[in-house]
């Protein structure tokens, strides 16, 4: 009873604002309003992220190298990458310097790419479904589907924060497996037994992309 | 006989232990915490090669050679023989209508299932889910405690190993085991099928992991604790307290400020 009260008048205070609105908004013109409304919005962002995977990456043709290149500009464009390098180096980013973390960054990213790239390869009539936002603190969280025909779907979480006017992807779980939290765990793992040192670290990813 | 007091005196004394640092909210372990890695690196290499003698070339067989139907009945096998026990550690973490919900699965796959290797429930849709009592103390607030590699089994903490000697003690199917020998059969039986299956659907993942991963030990140690940390929560998103909590020392705010400098 009381749910459909507030129902009711939020519906009546929609249609007292669209009464109001209505003289200025008609004057625009309508899909620039929605196209305004999907960039700023995360869950637009992710979308808009899918399609450009979708439509570059799972081209069969393509070999490894340039779909791995492919990869790497998605991320340049959607990723906060220093914010993720800093994140996976964990505290031992304090200890190198801003160069060495620019670099470290272009050695994650051909890292990511070299395990994660191949996937849009075997794409095969999956669908990728964006679900809704939660916003929790400062970061949004933008849930998402994997809808598969021989399993059941896999949920994808992404994490994102605003920079500047844009959203940008910090973060991402795969069934409640973070991506960064891994990645932290082991870099840093790496890195503890080596006398904590990063270097061993850089090593071990040149070693593994050939950069 | 004796083996079974001694372990459940184990459990108990285990159990008062880990009770001592209980709080009301569902334990989520934040950070790795492996006092004994030295021991369980060697445990974990122990591991990986009877992994590599035995286990994964049973699992690629499988793979090969069992036909679809075949893998989909021993799934549900093996998911009916542990429902007894789910719908025990859902009622000891007060959720009687889980509780209910698993026996209903038990009864219904046991029978119009025929012996579990049908999942009729699933398509009646009760869903299955899967409570062992590691997770029953998790829910009482009871941490991870330290990460510990077991011969065999693999991943543990010391929390979900007392669930694992719990488990074993409050298992039906291992009372009926001391008693009779179809009973020992079925139980060592579903062991075995246990294992073929938890390796055969883990064989992809597993397998990049190892050949991606620069720490194998450390990313599998991180994953154990995140899978655990999303069973306790029964797969619902991080309440918000753990979004920061899981940023505290290593803090995603920290990097954006650093970052922005």
């Amino acid at each position: 009873m009381a749910n459909s009260k507030i129902a009711i008048s939020t519906a009546a205070m929609l249609a007292i604002a669209a009464v109001w609105a209505g003289p200025a908004s008609a004057t625009m013109s309508s899909d620039i309003v929605a196209e305004v409304a999907v960039e700023t919005s995360a869950a637009g962002v992710i979308q808009s992220l899918a399609d450009q995977a979708m439509s570059e990456l799972t081209d069969r043709s393509l070999s490894d190298d340039i779909r791995r290149k492919k990869f790497v500009s998605l991320m340049d464009q959607y990723f906060a990458m220093d914010v993720v390098s800093r994140f996976v180096l964990g505290r031992y980013w304090r200890s190198i310097s801003k160069e060495e973390i620019e670099e470290f960054s272009v050695l994650l990213q051909n890292y990511l790419a070299l395990n994660y790239a191949n996937q849009f390869k075997e794409f095969n009539g999956e669908q990728f479904v964006v679900g809704n936002e939660t916003k929790k603190k400062k970061d949004t969280f933008v849930n998402s589907q994997i809808v598969r025909q021989d399993g059941p779907p896999v949920n994808i979480v992404w994490r994102m924060r605003m920079f500047g006017d844009r959203f940008k992807i910090i973060d991402v779980s795969i069934e409640g497996l973070s991506m960064g939290i891994t990645q932290r765990d082991e870099f840093t793992s790496v890195i503890q037994q080596n006398n904590d040192d990063v270097g061993a670290l850089t090593e071990a990813l040149k070693a593994k992309t050939g950069l | 006989m004796k083996f079974r007091t001694l372990l459940s005196l184990c459990a108990a004394g285990s159990l008062s232990l880990l009770t001592a640092c209980a709080s009301t909210e569902p334990a989520q372990d934040m950070s790795d915490f492996d006092p004994i890695e030295p021991v369980n690196r060697v445990v974990h290499g122990f591991n990986g090669a009877v992994d590599f003698m035995v286990l994964y070339p049973a699992a690629m067989w499988y793979r090969d050679i069992a036909p679809e139907p075949v893998k989909t009945s021993v799934k549900s096998f093996v998911r009916n023989i542990n429902e007894p026990l789910n719908s025990f550690n859902a009622l000891l973490q007060g959720d009687p209508d889980q509780a209910a919900a698993s026996f209903q699965r038990f009864v219904m796959n046991s029978t119009i299932g025929l012996l579990g290797f049908n999942d009729v429930a699933a398509d009646f849709g009760i869903p299955y889910r899967r409570e062992d009592f590691g997770q029953t103390l998790a829910h009482y607030g009871i941490g991870g405690g330290p990460y510990i590699v077991l011969p065999l089994i693999g991943p543990s903490n010391l929390r979900d190993t007392v669930g694992i000697g719990v488990d074993y003690v409050a298992n039906p199917l291992t009372w009926g085991a001391e008693n009779s020998d179809t009973a020992e059969a079925l139980y060592l039986g579903s062991i075995g099928l246990s294992a073929l299956h938890a390796r055969y659907s883990t064989l992809n993942q597993l397998s990049e992991l190892q050949k991606s991963s620069i720490d194998y030990y450390a990313a599998l140690r991180s994953l154990y604790r995140q899978q655990r940390n999303t069973m306790i929560r029964n797969g619902a998103p991080a309440p918000v307290s753990d979004v920061e909590g899981e940023s505290a020392s290593l803090d995603f705010d920290v990097a954006v400020e650093a970052a922005s400098e």
